[in-house]
C-alpha cells in the first residue's frame, strides 16, 4: 500500500504509540482488501466498550492509556445499560459502574459519549461523499444510502480509523461498489416503520452481501422509514448499502443505479412477503408477554413525539412494562418538549443508552462471573422493529411478538397482542 | 448436499496442500472442521465454549475450539469482530480460518485482533465433509494449507 508521509510517520511510531497500533491494524485490513491507498475520513462512530464481554474494556483502555486522542470527530455506540437511568432496568449496579468507566475513557480521549446506534438523531452527521467509518451496521447503511457518505460495515477498526483519521480505501469507499447488483419491485402500500422493517429483513434475505435497488414505492419515504428500512436491510442480510432512484444519492434512476442496464430480474415484494417477516417474528403467547419496546434502532425525536401522541392521556395496562428506547441526546430534547413525562405519566419507560438485547437481558455474551450477572427469566418480548426481533431471538433466547408500532401500543395498553397485516 | 455415491471418487489423496490467499498473517495448525454454509461468528457461535450453536447443518454443535474452521464465506452482523475476539480471550479460538471467499471487514478486524490467521481461497475438493479432524497447517504469510502429515 502507498502511505504519504504522515501516515508513514504514524506506522514508524514517531507519532506516539497509540497511533501506531492504529496504523499498524489499518495498514493489516487495508493488505486483505488490496487497498492502494488510505483516505482521510471526516467522521467515526466507534464502539463504546461492553462490560457485558471480558477484556472487552481494555481493548479502550489500553488506547487511552498509551494518550490515544481521536483525529476526528466521534460518536460512541449502544451500550450494556442506561448509565442514569439504570433502576428503571433493573440492571445490576456492578455493571452500570463498568459502563460508567467507558465515559471517563472516552472523554479523555475525545470521543463524544452519545451511547446510541443511531448518532444522527443526536445531531451527528457525515456529509456526501465523505470518507467514514462505523462499527454500527445500522450507522454504516444510514450514512451509505440516505446520506451518500463511504463506510464500510467495520469492528473495532472504527476506533483506529478514529485515532489515525485515516482509512483503507477499499469496499464502500470505492466508487464501482456504489452501484446497484439486485433490483426490488415494490408493489405494496407501506404505512409505518414496522412495514419499512419487514420490507428491509425480507429483502437482506434474498440479496446478501449485495445493493438493492427499490423501486415502487408509492410515496416518498420518511427518515423515520428509510432508517427503519436500513436497519433491516443490514440485519437479515450483510448490506451496507441501498438505493431508491431520487430519493438517495446520487441516482436519479434504477438504470443509472445499475451503470445504465436493468437486470432482467428483480425480487418482487408484495403483502405476502412483508407479512411472511411479521409472521415469522411472532410466535410468543398472544397474551402473555414481558415486555413491549419501541426504539429499535434508537427513536428520532419524531419517534418520541408520535409514541408520545399514541400514549399522552392514556395508561399502560397493569403488569405490562412498555419500555421505550432512544438516545440520550433525544431523551434530553423530548424531556424539554415535556413527552418524556407524558411517556412516563401514562407507565412507559423511556430507557437512553441501551436496549433490551444490548443490556443484561441478553443471554449470549459473556461477563466476568465476578460481576454475577444473571439475565432475568423473559419469555416473550413485543417489539416493531425486524432487527430487534432477530437479535431478541439469537441473544435474549425467547420468543417474540413483532407488530406495528401503533399495534404494539395498543397491546401495551391493553395486555393483548395486535397483529399487523397488509 | 452432494450425493453421497458420485464423492468417495472426488475424495483427494492426502496430503492435500494448496496455495491461498494469507490475509491475516500468522500460522496455526489443528484438525480440519469443515463447515459447508456460511456462518455468522455474531449469534451462530457460543463464545463460552466455541460451540456452534446457529443453524448450520455441517458443524451444528462442534466445538471450533483449536480446530482449522474451513467455510465458504461469512455473513451476518459486523458483530463478528466481538465474538472472534472474544473466542481468544475465553481460550476457545480456531486455530485458523480458511474461507473460499473474502469475508467481511468485521471479520478480518476480529482476526487480527484475536490472531486467528485467515487465508482466502483454495480449490472446492478441500472443502468437504470427509476431511474433518484431517490435521491440517496453515501459513498466512506464504498462504500455503496443508491437510494431512506429509
Amino acid at each position: 500500500m502507498q502511505l504519504t508521509r504522515d501516515e508513514q510517520e504514524m506506522l514508524d511510531g514517531s507519532q506516539g504509540e497509540a497511533k501506531q497500533i492504529a496504523m499498524k491494524g489499518l495498514v493489516q485490513l487495508g493488505d486483505a482488501f488490496d487497498a492502494k491507498e488510505m483516505v482521510p475520513i471526516g467522521y467515526a462512530h466507534i464502539y463504546a466498550g461492553l462490560p457485558m464481554y471480558v477484556h472487552d474494556l481494555e481493548l479502550i483502555e489500553d488506547l487511552v492509556a498509551l494518550g490515544a486522542k481521536v483525529a476526528v470527530p466521534s460518536t460512541i455506540n449502544i451500550a450494556n445499560a442506561d448509565i442514569e437511568n439504570w433502576r428503571a432496568t433493573k440492571a445490576p449496579e456492578n455493571l452500570v459502574r463498568l459502563q460508567a468507566s467507558t465515559q471517563a475513557a472516552h472523554s479523555k480521549m475525545g470521543s463524544c459519549c452519545t451511547y446510541t446506534c443511531t448518532p444522527y438523531w443526536a445531531g451527528h452527521w457525515p456529509s456526501w461523499n465523505m470518507h467514514m467509518t462505523s462499527l454500527e451496521s445500522t450507522v454504516t447503511i444510514f450514512a451509505n444510502s440516505v446520506v451518500g457518505a463511504r463506510c464500510n460495515r467495520d469492528g473495532f477498526f472504527a476506533v483506529y480509523a478514529a485515532i489515525a483519521g485515516r482509512y483503507p480505501k477499499f469496499g464502500y469507499h470505492l466508487d464501482e461498489t456504489r452501484r446497484g447488483t439486485h433490483l426490488v419491485a415494490v408493489d405494496v402500500d407501506l404505512h409505518c416503520t414496522s412495514d419499512y422493517s419487514c420490507l428491509g429483513f425480507y429483502v437482506g434475505l434474498m440479496v446478501g452481501n449485495g445493493v438493492p435497488v427499490f423501486t415502487g414505492f408509492r410515496r416518498r419515504p420518511t427518515l423515520d422509514e428509510l432508517d427503519a428500512l436500513g436497519a433491516a436491510l443490514a440485519t437479515s442480510g450483510g448490506v451496507a448499502m441501498f438505493i431508491v432512484p431520487e430519493v438517495t444519492p446520487p441516482f436519479a434512476t434504477a438504470e443509472q443505479a445499475f451503470g445504465g442496464v436493468l437486470p432482467g430480474e428483480a425480487v418482487v415484494v408484495g403483502p405476502a412477503e412483508v407479512n411472511s417477516i411479521y409472521e415469522r417474528f411472532s410466535t410468543g403467547s398472544t397474551a402473555d408477554f414481558d415486555l413491549v419496546h419501541l426504539g429499535c434502532p434508537h427513536a428520532s425525536f419524531q419517534e418520541m413525539k408520535e409514541y408520545g401522541e399514541m400514549l399522552e392521556g392514556r395508561r399502560v395496562k397493569d403488569g405490562v412494562e412498555l419500555w421505550v428506547t432512544t438516545s440520550r441526546a433525544v431523551r434530553q430534547m423530548a424531556a424539554d418538549a415535556g413527552i418524556v413525562r407524558a411517556l412516563e405519566k401514562a407507565g412507559a419507560k423511556v430507557i437512553s443508552d441501551t436496549c433490551p438485547i444490548m443490556c443484561h437481558f441478553a443471554r449470549t455474551a459473556s461477563p466476568d462471573p465476578a460481576l454475577g450477572i444473571v439475565p432475568p427469566p423473559i419469555r416473550s418480548v413485543m417489539v416493531d422493529s425486524a432487527k430487534q426481533a432477530k437479535y431478541v431471538r439469537d441473544m435474549i433466547q425467547c420468543d417474540t411478538l413483532l407488530t406495528g408500532t401503533r399495534e404494539a401500543v395498543q397491546a401495551a395498553l391493553t395486555g393483548s397482542f395486535h397483529p399487523r397485516r397488509l | 448436499m452432494s450425493d453421497p455415491a458420485v464423492l468417495p471418487a472426488l475424495l483427494p489423496p492426502l496430503p492435500l496442500v494448496f496455495q491461498g490467499r494469507g490475509i491475516v498473517m500468522g500460522t496455526g495448525a489443528g484438525p480440519a472442521l469443515v463447515a459447508l454454509e456460511p456462518i455468522s461468528f455474531f449469534g451462530d457461535v457460543d463464545i463460552r465454549t466455541g460451540r456452534v450453536t446457529g443453524d448450520i447443518p455441517s458443524v451444528r454443535n462442534a466445538c471450533i475450539r483449536g480446530c482449522v474452521l474451513f467455510l465458504p464465506l461469512t455473513r451476518g452482523s459486523a458483530g463478528a469482530w466481538r465474538i472472534l475476539h472474544q473466542l481468544q480471550k475465553h481460550g476457545n479460538a480456531p486455530a485458523a480460518l480458511v474461507i473460499r471467499e473474502r469475508p467481511d471487514p468485521s471479520v478480518v478486524q476480529g482476526a487480527i485482533l484475536g490472531r486467528i490467521p485467515i487465508v482466502c481461497g483454495g480449490p472446492l475438493e478441500a472443502f468437504d465433509l470427509r476431511l474433518n479432524g484431517v490435521w491440517t497447517e496453515v501459513d498466512a504469510s506464504s498462504g500455503r494449507v496443508a491437510l494431512g502429515r506429509a
